[in-house]
C-alpha cells in the first residue's frame, strides 16, 4: 500500500520539491507574499501562462511542439474584443471555438502530411500573427462596453471567475486525457508512434485533438485576458511560448513523450508564478524573473537528464531523426 | 554536400545511387532558386521601383543580419542539433557589449575583438551542455532567459549609448555595397567552404545525417558539436557588432524578431530541420527570399499583418513542399 503510495507521487517529487522550496525562499524574503493573498496570487497565473502550460503539454505529451500558442492567443485575444458585442460569455466561447478549430486543422495537416510539427508551426507562429494585425487592423482595440467585463474583477476567497475557469479546463483536460479513448491514444502516439500505430492507433486523430486542446487553451487564456483588460494588442503574448514551455518542463511533463499528467503542468505553473509574482512584489523587474526561470529550467533538466531518463532520441525531435534516416542500425543516444 | 550514407541508403545499382544522390542535392536548391525568381519577376512585373539600385542595396541591407546568423546557424541545425532558440537574446548580447565598450573608450578593434570572443565563450558553453546529451532546444530556451535577465539586470533596462565614441562605419558603403551586404557576402562564402570543403564540415554532415554511423567512424560528436557553436556564435557577434555600428545604442530589447526570422530562413532555404542535408548557403538564399518577398509588399503598401500573413503562408507552403520532396525520395527510392 505505502509502496503504490510512493509509486503514484514519485513523477512529481521533484516539481513539488522545487515548489516548496521556491515557495519558502520567496515568502521569507518577501513580506507580502504571505497567507491567503499568495495563493490567489499564484492561482491568477493559471488563466494565462497556465492555460498555455496545459495545451503545449498534450502537444508534448503527444510527442510533438506547438509553437504557434502565442500568436493563437492573441488572434483569440483580438477575436475576443472583436465579438464583444455578443457578450462576455459569447465572446470568449467564441474566441475558444474558433481557436480549437484552427487548432484541430493545423493537427490535422501536420498528421496527414507527417511533417515535423516545429517546422510547420514555425510558420502558422507567424501566419497567425499576421492574422492578428489584420483583424485589429494593426493597432490596439478596446471594448466598447467596459462594464460588461466587471465579473471578472471579482475576487472569492483565494478564487477569481478567470481562475476558476483555468483550474476547470485543467480538471477536463485532465479526465480527457486519463479516462478517453481518444486521450489515451495521445499517450500511446507520444510514447511509442510506431508500436502504437502498429496496434491499431490512428496516426491523425490524436494529433488533431492534441493541436486542437493546445490551440483551445492557448485561445481561451487570451480570451480570457483580452476580456478581463477590456483590450487586445496585435503584438501581444509573444513570450507565452516561452513562460508556457518553461512551465511545462518545470513540472515535469517528458521530453520524451507519452509521459506526465495535468498535476506535472499544475505544479510547473505554480513554480514559474511564485517566482513571477514573489520577485515582482519585491519590486523586481520582469527581467530577474526570466534570469530566474532560466536557471531552474536548466537544472531541471540537468536533474532529470542526470537521472538517466531523458535521451534526445526519445523526443519530438528524435522522432525525426528516425524516421529522417530509416536505417534500423541507426541507434544515436 | 556530401551525403556517404544516405546515397548508399537509396537505390541498388550505382547508376541509381548517383542519380537519387544527385536530385537530393540540387531539386531543393532548385526550388528555392525557382521560387525566388518568380517572386522577382512578380515584383519588377507589378513594381516599377523594384529594379532600382537603391531598392535592391535596401533588400540586400535587410537581408543580411538575418542572412549572417542564419549561414552561421546551419552548422548546428545540419549536426543534428536542430536550432537554437537563444538567437535574439545572444545578439543583442553582442550589441550592448560592444556598444558599451566602444562608449567605456575602448578601441574599436580590441571591443570587436572581445565580443567575438565571449560571445564564443557563451556559445561553446551551451555547445559542451548540449553535446553532454541534454536538448539543445531547451537547453538554449534557458540560456536565452538568463542571457536576457543578465544583460537587462545589468542594464537596468535602459539605452547603453556609444556616446561620444560614435561609431562611423556602420551606415558606410564600399563601391556603393553597404558593409553589412559585404559581411555576409564574404561570411556566406566562408562557412559554405567550410562545410563543404573540409574535413570538419563533412564531419558535421554526417553526424547529423547518421549519429551512430559517425561514432563507430571514429567522429567525436562532442567536439563536432562545440564547432559549430562557435561558429554559430561568431556569426551572433558580427550581427550584434554591424547592428551597434549601425544604431550607435542598444537595449536588452533589441533583435525582438530575430529567432524566428533566423529559422524561418533557415527552414525556407531547404536545411532539412534533423540534420544531415543542407547547406549554409542554402539558408542565405532563405533570407535572401524573405527579404525579396517583404520588399515587394512595402512597395505595394501591405500593412504589417498582410506582410505577415503572406510571409507565413509561404514559409508554411516551401517547407511542407520540401519536406514532401524528400520524402517521397525516401520512399520512392
Amino acid at each position: 500500500m505505502i509502496g503504490s503510495i510512493f509509486t503514484r507521487i514519485r513523477p512529481y517529487a521533484l516539481p513539488l520539491a522545487v515548489l516548496l522550496i521556491t515557495w519558502i525562499v520567496i515568502a521569507t524574503i518577501t513580506p507580502s507574499f504571505r497567507g491567503a493573498g499568495s495563493v490567489y496570487a499564484v492561482l491568477e497565473g493559471f488563466p494565462l501562462v497556465g492555460l498555455v502550460a496545459l495545451g503545449l503539454a498534450v502537444t508534448i505529451i503527444a510527442g510533438e511542439l506547438d509553437l504557434s500558442v502565442g500568436s493563437m492567443a492573441a488572434l483569440a485575444a483580438a477575436i475576443a474584443v472583436l465579438t464583444s458585442p455578443a457578450g462576455l460569455v459569447g465572446s470568449v466561447l467564441i474566441a475558444t471555438l474558433v481557436g480549437t478549430a484552427l487548432g484541430a486543422l493545423q493537427g490535422t495537416l501536420i498528421g496527414q502530411l507527417r511533417i515535423n510539427s516545429l517546422v510547420f508551426t514555425i510558420g502558422t507562429l507567424i501566419l497567425l500573427r499576421g492574422l492578428t494585425y489584420i483583424s485589429t487592423g494593426n493597432a490596439p482595440i478596446m471594448i466598447q462596453n467596459i462594464e460588461m467585463t466587471d465579473p471578472l474583477l471579482d475576487r472569492y476567497w483565494i478564487f477569481s471567475v478567470s481562475s476558476i475557469v483555468a483550474l476547470t479546463v485543467f480538471m477536463l483536460v485532465g479526465l480527457f486525457l486519463s479516462y478517453t479513448r481518444w486521450g489515451r491514444e495521445i499517450f500511446a502516439i507520444g510514447g511509442a508512434r510506431n508500436e502504437a500505430i502498429a496496434a491499431g492507433v490512428p496516426r491523425v486523430r490524436p494529433l488533431t485533438s492534441s493541436f486542437a486542446i493546445s490551440a483551445g487553451c492557448a485561445s481561451l487564456a487570451g480570451a480570457l485576458a483580452a476580456t478581463r483588460g477590456g483590450s487586445a494588442a496585435p503584438q501581444n503574448y509573444a513570450d507565452l511560448l516561452l513562460s508556457g514551455a518553461a512551465a511545462a518542463l518545470l513540472g515535469g511533463i517528458s521530453l520524451y513523450g507519452g509521459r506526465g499528467t495535468v498535476f506535472n503542468v499544475a505544479l510547473g505553473v505554480a513554480v514559474l508564478t511564485v517566482v513571477a509574482t514573489g520577485l515582482a512584489a519585491r519590486g523586481s523587474a520582469a527581467s530577474l524573473v526570466q534570469l530566474v526561470t532560466g536557471a531552474l529550467l536548466l537544472t531541471m533538466i540537468a536533474i532529470e537528464f542526470l537521472a538517466g531518463r531523458l535521451t534526445l532520441r526519445d523526443t519530438v525531435f528524435g522522432a525525426g531523426l528516425r524516421r529522417n534516416s530509416r536505417d534500423p542500425t541507426d541507434t544515436d543516444d | 554536400m556530401i551525403e556517404p550514407e544516405k546515397a548508399g541508403a537509396v537505390g541498388s545499382s550505382p547508376l541509381m545511387r548517383a542519380e537519387a544522390g544527385g536530385r537530393l542535392v540540387w531539386l531543393p536548391l532548385a526550388i528555392v532558386i525557382g521560387l525566388a525568381a518568380v517572386a522577382i519577376i512578380i515584383a519588377i512585373a507589378v513594381t516599377p521601383s523594384f529594379l532600382t539600385v537603391d531598392n535592391i542595396r535596401a533588400i540586400l541591407r535587410n537581408a543580411s543580419i538575418v542572412g549572417i546568423v542564419a549561414v552561421a546557424m546551419t552548422p548546428i541545425t545540419l549536426s543534428g542539433n536542430f536550432v537554437s532558440l537563444a538567437i535574439s537574446q545572444s545578439a543583442m548580447l553582442a550589441m550592448v557589449s560592444f556598444v558599451a565598450m566602444v562608449g567605456a573608450g575602448w578601441p574599436q578593434p580590441l571591443a570587436i575583438l572581445v565580443v567575438i570572443a565571449g560571445l564564443i565563450v557563451v556559445g561553446v558553453l551551451q555547445g559542451i551542455v548540449v553535446a553532454s546529451g541534454l536538448n539543445p532546444v531547451i537547453t538554449t530556451l534557458a540560456a536565452g532567459a538568463i542571457i536576457y535577465g543578465i544583460v537587462s539586470e545589468i542594464t537596468g533596462g535602459g539605452i547603453v549609448r556609444a556616446g561620444d565614441y560614435l561609431i562611423s562605419w556602420g551606415s558606410s558603403t564600399l563601391v556603393g555595397i553597404p558593409i553589412q551586404v559585404l559581411v555576409f557576402l564574404i561570411f556566406t562564402i566562408l562557412v559554405t567552404i567550410l562545410m563543404s570543403r573540409t574535413v570538419t564540415g563533412r564531419e558535421t554532415m554526417l553526424v547529423g545525417a547518421n549519429r551512430a554511423t559517425a561514432r563507430i567512424s571514429g567522429i567525436s560528436f562532442t567536439r563536432v558539436t562545440i564547432v559549430s557553436f562557435a561558429i554559430f556564435s561568431i556569426g551572433l557577434a558580427l550581427a550584434g557588432i554591424l547592428n551597434g555600428a549601425a544604431f550607435n545604442q542598444s537595449t536588452a530589447r533589441s533583435f525582438p524578431n530575430l529567432t524566428i526570422d533566423v529559422i524561418a530562413a533557415l527552414l525556407v532555404g531547404g536545411t532539412a530541420i534533423q540534420g544531415g542535408q543542407g547547406s549554409p548557403l542554402r539558408s542565405a538564399g532563405g533570407a535572401l527570399l524573405i527579404a525579396v518577398i517583404s520588399d515587394m509588399m512595402v512597395l505595394n503598401d501591405f500593412s504589417t499583418g498582410g506582410r505577415l500573413a503572406v510571409q507565413g503562408g509561404v514559409v508554411v507552403v516551401i517547407v511542407v513542399l520540401l519536406d514532401q520532396l524528400r520524402r517521397r525520395r525516401v520512399v520512392g527510392s
